[in-house]
């Protein structure tokens, strides 16, 4: 996936921004998907299809605890990520200058 | 060559470091005159309840606790149910505790979680991966009263033991919040669940009411094993944290919330006015 597509990809939605400012804001939270969106004031159904998008691109990570599946940040792939789209706006940035 | 077999009645971690606690050292909590309360710090390995009523410091304590911890070269992870850890980080900023940096270099984890999922049972427990990623010495809890509001009354003693007995046997030393209404009396009950027995070390933070004004008070309930200061110490949270200073000595009934000057200081200053009337009246 190139890092346009990545960065696509990740603000595809307002739902997603959501989750990605609650994961980066707090990167040690480890809950369900419906824990997780209680947090964000929205309801289950509305957050499952951008949680699964997440848990694809990597940047969540998801595990079975007992009975329950949580979901959290993969704090690795999430700077990798993030570097790979730093970069690429950074070359956007430099040949709009040009 | 086989192992030697660990002592009958050894802790956790006395069987993962074996020698350690005899050697003498010590969980440091970096607050110089709460070590010297606990003749230098805690056990290794042994479980502390921090108990006080809201407001008391007991975040502040806990955090303070893992900041220094690391500083030592011991890791620590802060596992909350209260709040969002965003404001858990801004709050330590404010003391000089910069949470973010500690995580980026691996020496720190703050996990936000739900109550209910550290009471799952199975083959993976939620700790797993920040154990492994940290191999911290130190955690802590924040709150086993939240615990409570998912388990029944007679199932508390029970959960509590098993979240303890999962730290000890890999050899973290825990500290376990706990939101105390009352902290009073000559039974010093610190929890209306029995929990107090399960944990080795019981550190108390309570507010008194002295000449009009609120103060904090500091006291070592409990430490098994080991001796420790019985008097209750005056703190403060400050700008850098927590601050114990000298013990309350011309009080008595600290413990009620409503202390009274001790019989012997009282009786010093009626004679000393009695004394300086005296004098008056005669020059």
């Amino acid at each position: 996936m190139s890092s346009s597509e990545i960065l696509s990809a990740l603000l595809a939605s307002e739902v997603r921004g959501d989750l990605l400012i609650l994961f980066h804001k707090n990167p040690g939270l480890i809950d369900t998907v419906d824990g997780i969106a209680r947090r964000i004031v929205r309801t289950t159904i509305a957050v499952v299809s951008d949680v699964r998008e997440l848990l694809q691109l990597g940047v969540l990570r998801q595990k079975r605890i007992g009975a329950s599946d949580v979901v959290f940040l993969d704090r690795a792939k999430d700077r990798e990520l993030l570097e790979s789209v730093a970069n690429h706006l950074k070359t956007v940035r430099m040949g709009g200058e040009k | 060559m086989t192992a030697p077999r660990p002592k009958a009645g050894a802790s956790g971690f006395d069987q993962l470091f074996p020698g350690e606690t005899e050697k003498g050292l010590r969980v440091k909590t970096g607050i110089v005159e709460l070590d010297e309360m606990l003749r230098g710090g805690f056990m290794p390995g042994d479980a502390v309840m921090l108990a006080g009523s809201a407001g008391m410091g007991k975040t502040t304590l806990a955090l303070e606790y893992l900041v220094n911890g690391v500083s030592m070269g011991e890791p620590g992870i802060y596992v909350t149910f209260e709040e969002l850890p965003d404001q858990i980080y801004r709050d330590a900023k404010n003391f000089g505790w910069d949470l973010r940096r500690l995580e980026e270099e691996d020496r720190f984890r703050l996990i936000c979680t739900s109550p209910s999922l550290i009471l799952e049972s199975g083959e993976d427990s939620l700790l797993d991966d920040a154990l492994r990623d940290i191999q911290p010495r130190r955690l802590v809890i924040d709150s086993l009263s939240h615990l409570e509001l998912f388990v029944k009354n007679d199932d508390m003693r029970m959960e509590a033991y098993r979240v303890i007995r999962y730290l000890k046997t890999r050899g973290v030393s825990s500290m376990l919040l706990w939101e105390s209404t009352q902290i009073s009396g000559g039974s010093f009950s610190v929890t209306d669940v029995g929990l107090s027995f399960l944990v080795d070390c019981i550190i108390a933070l309570k507010p008194v009411e002295i000449e009009s004004s609120m103060r904090k008070a500091l006291v070592v309930l409990k430490m098994r094993g080991s001796n420790h200061d019985k008097r209750l110490r005056e703190y403060d949270i400050t700008s850098h944290g927590i601050e114990v200073s000298a013990p309350f000595t011309n009080y008595e009934g600290l413990m009620t919330g409503s202390p009274r000057r001790s019989v012997t200081e009282e009786a010093a200053n009626n004679w000393a006015m009695a004394f300086a009337k005296n004098k008056q009246k005669h020059s």
